[in-house]
Formats: structure tokens, sequence, C-alpha cells
């Protein structure tokens, strides 16, 4: 499928920028980019005629889906590319024997995918049909959108009706941390700015715990999806409810991967675990906007004293929460991540990891709470959708990232890591003793 | 007090194609209100109407609808 775009010049937003540092860091390590995975895993293989046609409308909704990432200055911009765009891939295997490699391989390649910024396409959908398996796997470049827009993408698709889809066609929404921002005054921005230094210089007073450190040896994304069935997954809810109340559901994920963490390797070096997540701006439910990053960040942070305690852990990193929202410490980050955006893309990713103790990585691990998708559709092109799975790649150290989301009642967890520095039976040990922290055995 | 939590809602935290339709009893949660929209809800509720909300009485029961919220946050500023 070719598309030829209508003229392109898009801005990026400063959280666009958040996310681009984050594609150099990568970048820099020798990996591929900050790419990310949306896969829907399906029961049989879909229409792909309608598919085909439904992505090429969304490619003249949306064109900056099909333009090139350029730098001019220390600004990039989103630009139409002189060549067409091709953005749908097919990937068939017909022997049953080869199929579970062929799909690990197959996934693998589209995600650990090497191409110069400039010629990396923004978005890429990936149709893979074997004998038993199919699944769709939605490929995006991160400046382009965040986890939510790309599930509002696949929402676009699976919509039948026009009338439905005309809903989604708001391309010159305005990136909606620059209307956060627009709300301060200058004098307001400079407080939160000072505000969110003097936070950070508070959270690197500990040294972050790392289970690995990065190496030279050729580093390769992996990715392990597990699912808990529905009555593991209200167990889990009611462990949450209990622990974090209805606040903090994220909290409880987050407190059960750190003490999976400490029990796998209470040794690993360093004070305390610290955990960056973001959490979106768009109203919950909106169906725009869909492209940018539109997301501020918050810091989870444990020293190991509180490990062992359940209750007292929990109430730690709740209590933290509340503490950093009531200081508005949420929103303190826009002004910081606005200025970073003017940075040097290597001095950006410096403050953004390096702590200013000693310089060392400043998150334990990378997390993230996409919530429930009851957004996506279960029908995709007349395939069921019987399961999600989420990737996204992951800077050494921490090398880790862990991705989480509900469908259909299930509680999915996505493991992101590089390897050599973890491998998968590292990994299934890992889930072990979270799967026992969620259940609260 | 409701208009106030109504537009405040709709404006800030979750999206609704017609909120005009959206009546006081209608499930909160089931339309969108998540863990972190709760949170943003609460300190919206202290500092508009000063009232200190108790952390153990965040439950469906008073944030599940506006008619419940207005229940909730009247029964604290006796």
């Amino acid at each position: 499928m070719k598309h030829t775009s209508p003229l392109i010049e898009q801005a990026l937003n400063p959280a666009d920028y958040f996310t681009l540092a984050i594609d150099e860091a990568l970048r820099l390590e020798n990996m591929p980019g900050n790419l990310c995975g949306f896969g829907l895993e399906l029961d049989k293989q879909p229409d792909v005629s309608e598919l085909c046609t439904r992505i090429l409308e969304f490619m003249q909704q949306f064109p900056e889906v099909t333009a090139s990432l350029q730098q001019q200055g220390r600004r990039f911009f989103w630009r139409q590319r002189p060549e067409p765009q091709q953005l749908f891939y097919q990937h068939h295997c017909s022997s049953i024997e080869s199929e579970t490699f062929f799909f690990q391989t197959t996934i693998s390649q589209i995600i650990n995918h090497h191409a110069p910024r400039e010629s990396l396409a923004p978005i890429e959908f990936h149709l893979l049909t074997g004998p038993n398996r199919h699944a769709l796997l939605l490929r995006w470049h991160h400046p382009l959108c965040d986890a939510r827009g790309a599930e509002l993408i696949l929402k676009y698709l699976c919509t039948e009706s026009l009338e439905q889809r005309a809903l989604f066609d708001q391309p010159n929404t305005p990136s909606l941390v620059q209307a956060q921002l627009a709300k301060y005054s200058w004098w307001r921005k400079l407080r939160f700015f000072w505000q969110a230094y003097r936070y950070i210089r508070r959270l690197d007073h500990y040294r972050s715990i790392q289970h690995r450190q990065s190496l030279d040896a050729p580093k390769r994304l992996h990715a392990l999806t597990f699912r808990l069935t529905e009555t593991q997954t209200q167990q889990v809810a009611e462990h949450s409810r209990r622990l974090t109340g209805l606040t903090g559901t994220s909290l409880y994920y987050i407190g059960c991967l750190m003490r999976a963490l400490h029990k796998l390797e209470p040794d690993a070096p360093g004070e305390a675990y610290l955990a960056p997540y973001a959490f979106n701006l768009r109203k919950q439910k909106a169906l725009t906007p869909l492209l940018g990053n539109h997301l501020g960040t918050l810091f989870a942070q444990a020293p190991k004293a509180l490990l062992d305690n359940r209750e007292q852990l929990f109430a730690h990193l709740k209590e933290q929460y509340a503490q950093t929202l009531k200081q508005q410490l949420d929103q303190a980050f826009f002004p910081t991540m606005w200025a970073a955006s003017f940075l040097p893309l290597v001095k950006h990713i410096k403050e953004l990891r390096a702590s200013y103790k000693d310089g060392s990585e400043r998150s334990s691990f990378w997390f993230s709470d996409i919530g429930q998708l009851d957004s996506v559709e279960r029908n995709f092109f007349g395939a069921d959708i019987t399961g999600v799975f989420h990737t996204c790649q992951v800077t050494s150290p921490p090398g880790l990232g862990l991705l989480m989301c509900k469908y259909r009642g299930q509680l999915t967890l996505n493991y992101n890591f590089v390897e050599p520095l973890f491998n998968e039976t590292w990994i299934k040990q890992l889930h072990e003793r979270m799967s026992h922290e969620l259940l609260g055995q | 007090m409701k208009q106030q939590l109504r537009n405040f809602v709709f404006q800030e935290l979750i999206f609704v194609a017609d909120p005009n339709s959206f009546s006081d009893d209608e499930d909160l949660i089931n339309a969108g209100l998540d863990s972190m929209g709760i949170m943003r809800l609460i300190m919206f509720i202290e500092s508009q109407f000063g009232v200190t909300l108790p952390d153990v009485e965040i439950d469906p029961d008073n944030i599940g609808s506006f008619n419940a919220l207005e229940r909730w946050i009247v029964s604290h500023q006796a």
C-alpha cells in the first residue's frame, strides 16, 4: 500500500522531545531507537482488503503518519517525505511446526528494526498469519504518539461507522502539554521549574537500585507476555483496593514489582527503587488527540528498608503519590519538559537519566500502566481479538520495562528486557515472584 | 455544588459525548473515571469546598455518581 502525502510541517511538542531524547539515547547504545509496539492477537485472519482500505483512509485523514522526522538546528519537525511511504506489511508462515518460531522472530525483527531517524516510518502495521496463529502489530516511533494514541489509532481502524470515525478527525488538536503550560504565568513556570529541580535532587539523595549495568556486547530487545486469569485478576484488584485504595492501582503494580525484584536479587547494588511513570493528559475515553505525546511524569521511590513489609511499602507509595499531587509536583515537570526541549539531545538525555548525586542511572526499571483497554473493539475486521501485548525499547541500564494493561478482564504483563543483560529464564523467575506479589501470596 | 463537580469532571477528567444527558446517578467509574482521576477529583473537592475527605471513605459508594459525591461532601461540611 503506497500513498503520497499532502504537504506536512508539524513541530514537536515538549513531551515529544522527551521521547525523542530517549530515541537518541537508544541509538547511542546501538539499539534501534524509541520503537514501540501494540499487538492484537486474533482468532483468525482478518479481512485484509477492508483493513488496507481503512489504513489508506487513516493515512489520508492523518498525513503526519507518513512523514519524515527531520532536524533543523535544535528543533525537529515532521515533514513530508519525497517518496511515498509503505505502511502495511504481511508476513506469512505456512508450517505448523515453525509457527511459534516464526511469530517470535518476526515480531523481534519488527521491534528491533534499525533505520536512520529520518527514513524510519513513523508508524507501520504488520499482519502476521500462520496455520493457527494470527496477529496484528502496530509499530510506532515514539515521538509520533504515545500508547494511548496507538490505542486510539486501533480504535479508529476498528470503528465501522464513517460518522463515528469522523469524530477522531481533529488533526489540529493542540498539544495538551502546551495547553497546560499556557495556563501558567511566567513566574509560576519559574517556580514550578525550581520545585521540580529540588524534587529531583531529593529523589537523587538515594542511589537507585540497578539489577544490571550496561555492556558493550550487542544488545537486543526481547519481550515476554504473561496473562493472569480473570479470577486472578479480580483477586489482584481486591488486594490493590485494600492496600492502595481506589486511587492507586498503578502504585500497587509498581510496589509488587519492586518487591519481586528485591526477592529475586536482594543484593542488587543501590539504596532505593525508583520508577518513573507517565500519566496521560487526555480525558478518559476521549477520542482525540491521536498524534503527539500528551504525558506528564511521576516518580515512585522506595528505599530498601521498606521493601520487606508490604503494608508499609504501599502506605509509603500512596502517601508519596498524595504528597506529589498536593504539592503539584506532577505539574511542576511541564516547564522543565519545555525548557529541556531546547537542549541538545545528548544533554537532554543526561538530565533525564543521570542522577545529580553521582551521575549513575536514575531509573531502576521503566513502568507503564496502560489501563483498561475497553476502547479497542473485540472485532477486528471479522476476526476476534483474543489478547493484546505491548513492547517498548528500553535503555541500558536499567534494561528492563514492565508494561501492564487489562483486556477482557485479564491482567496482561509485558516484560520488555534487553538481552543479554536479562534472559528469558530470569524474566520467568521474576514473573513467578511478581504473580505471588500481585496475588498477595 | 453538583454543577461545579460536573464541570470539573467533564472538562478535566472524562469525555462523554453529551454531558447534559449524563444523569447525576450514572456510574462515574464505568464512564471512565480512573484512579488518577479520582485523586484529582478529591484534590479539587478539598480545595473548592474546604473539606477534608478521609482516605478510608474513598470507595465506590461515595465516588460512584455525582449524587453520591454530593452526599459525601455534605456529610463532611457540618
